[in-house]
């Protein structure tokens, strides 16, 4: 039973302390300290967060901006440890948390492909192996010899998830991934997960783009300040989420979703 | 520790890529490692010699190879301290989104670090034929004291990177500090000097001093270094990486916060 399970949270709650302050100095800490007034803000991104995702399972991630999506990914992937609570996580995370993450702008997309691909903790030999197949699926054809700065952001996110996905993980983590690349691309992608979904992978999709979520997922989830407002049936989380968020422009690409019935 | 293991390759290629950084650079590029230590020991050559003159009485009065041997050491361990403190906010990207082990960056830039102190050996073995200095086998036992001033560096840098994440004046505080350190460790005048002076303990008791003599015995003094001092450098040493490690450790996961 405890085999079936790919990521299990307990009440978790993550607080951001010094979220709305710069960094500060040693003279002014030492200033504040002997003052008796350290102060820190703080800003609990996520509270009391229960979740469960069995092997296999596609769950998508609904929210405002600054609900906490991000932050949960971030903890699920081992980035952010939480303040309070208890995260198991089992298996290795491919997270593609945003956009480049890990680049460097100023070498070409194949010696990125070689530096972000080790910071996914790949070795040079794995990469070796895989390198032909990530430049392939990627599609970027000769770009891939030319600095990252010359790419739209529509290429790096193609670029970042073919690197990210060319070794099937146990669970991948998609931030706003699958809303930047056109049609062509975001159906290989879909694609793509869908047979990480066959082959038991668990994946996780953050997107404001309603129609990716209800298309990929079967569970939904809907963070709302942090807390977990509702979980359960795709359909019904995302009926939820837009009967209160609708209105509100720029939340929802792909406008309202034909009900159940 | 395993889990370091797992990423050597990308530790390599951060070796890798701050060599090409550092050669890029400079118009000259890679000959100025060459150069840089040995226009300096010029410049301290027309300064401590002429103007101090200092007796250095240790059978042999090569002011240059002595000179030399401390600055190109010091340049290391001084160069690695401050790069490593750097290293964890110039990868910031990086370590706010990706669950990388954050000490491969500090260990990256003091491994760059020991491979730019082997490069600059060549002008200073330039230096001792130049100055008909001997030459003895004792120069074999070089590898094990650049090991010993890497680890030495490493746990400095462990100890020390997570507080310029934290504290946004601390790189320009230990600049200072660094200062200080170069002053109490004979780098440029003899131990000798310091005979009736009341910084003699500051100086002998400084572990950085332990460590550069070391290094310059086998060059300077063309001997090994005593088995007693060894097991004394070893153990600072190990002492350094441990406290650095357990301290990095501690403040690892609270990085990705401030960062």
């Amino acid at each position: 039973m405890m085999d079936d399970l790919s990521i299990r949270l307990e009440t978790i709650s993550l607080c951001y302390r010094l979220a709305k302050q710069r960094v500060p100095s040693i003279k002014e800490y030492a200033i504040h300290f002997l003052r008796g007034s350290l102060s820190y803000e703080q800003l609990w991104a996520l509270r009391d967060i229960d979740l469960t995702v069995r092997r296999g399972e596609t769950v998508g991630i609904v929210g405002r901006n600054g609900a906490g999506k991000s932050t949960l990914l971030k903890v699920i992937s081992k980035v952010l440890k939480p303040t309070k609570g208890n995260a198991r996580i089992n298996g290795r995370v491919a997270p593609i948390l945003e956009l480049g993450s890990g680049f460097d702008y100023e070498l070409t997309g194949l010696e990125n492909v070689y530096l972000n691909a080790l910071l996914l903790g790949h070795t040079k030999r794995e990469i070796d192996a895989k390198v032909d197949e990530i430049v392939d699926f990627s599609g970027l054809g000769d770009f891939i010899r030319s600095p990252l700065r010359n790419y739209s952001s529509g290429m790096q996110a193609r670029l970042g998830f073919s690197i990210a996905t060319a070794w099937v993980p146990d669970i991948l983590i998609l931030d706003e991934v699958l809303s930047v690349g056109d049609a062509t691309f975001t159906s290989r992608c879909e694609e793509r997960i869908r047979s990480f979904h066959d082959s038991g992978a668990t994946v996780l999709i953050v997107s404001h783009a309603i129609q990716a979520i209800l298309k990929n997922c079967t569970r939904c989830i809907w963070l709302d300040d942090g807390e977990m407002k509702a979980d359960g049936d795709a359909l019904e989380v995302v009926n939820l989420y837009l009967r209160e968020h609708g209105t509100e422009p720029g939340e929802h690409a792909g406008g309202r979703v034909p009900t159940a019935s | 520790m395993r889990e370091i293991y797992r990423y050597r390759d990308l530790i390599f290629a951060l070796v890798a890529r701050e060599l090409k950084v550092r050669y890029r650079r400079s118009a000259i590029g890679f000959t100025w490692t060459m150069l840089q230590p040995l226009l300096m020991m010029l410049v301290l050559q027309v300064v401590f010699s002429s103007l101090f003159r200092f007796k250095l009485d240790e059978g042999t009065n090569n002011y240059p190879v002595y000179a030399l041997c401390g600055i190109l050491f010091w340049n290391f361990f001084s160069q690695s301290i401050v790069a490593s403190m750097n290293s964890l906010r110039g990868n910031s990207p990086i370590l706010r989104k990706l669950p990388v082990p954050k000490e491969v960056f500090p260990l990256a830039t003091v491994i760059s670090g020991v491979i730019n102190l082997v490069l600059a050996l060549v002008p200073l073995m330039l230096l001792l034929l130049v100055t008909h200095h001997p030459m003895t086998p004792a120069l074999l036992f070089l590898p094990v004291s650049i090991l010993l001033a890497g680890l030495f560096t490493l746990g400095a840098g462990l100890l020390l990177s997570p507080l310029a994440v934290f504290f946004s004046d601390v790189v320009e505080m230990i600049g200072v500090l660094l200062s200080i350190l170069m002053y109490l460790t004979p780098i440029f005048y003899p131990m000798k000097i310091l005979e009736n002076s009341p910084y003699l303990p500051l100086v002998r008791f400084n572990p950085v001093r332990s460590i550069l003599e070391v290094f310059r015995d086998p060059i300077f003094r063309g001997k090994v270094p005593p088995l007693t001092h060894l097991s004394v450098c070893f153990g600072i040493a190990l002492a350094a990486l441990l406290l650095g490690a357990w301290a990095f450790r501690r403040s690892s996961d609270r990085i990705p916060f401030y960062i």
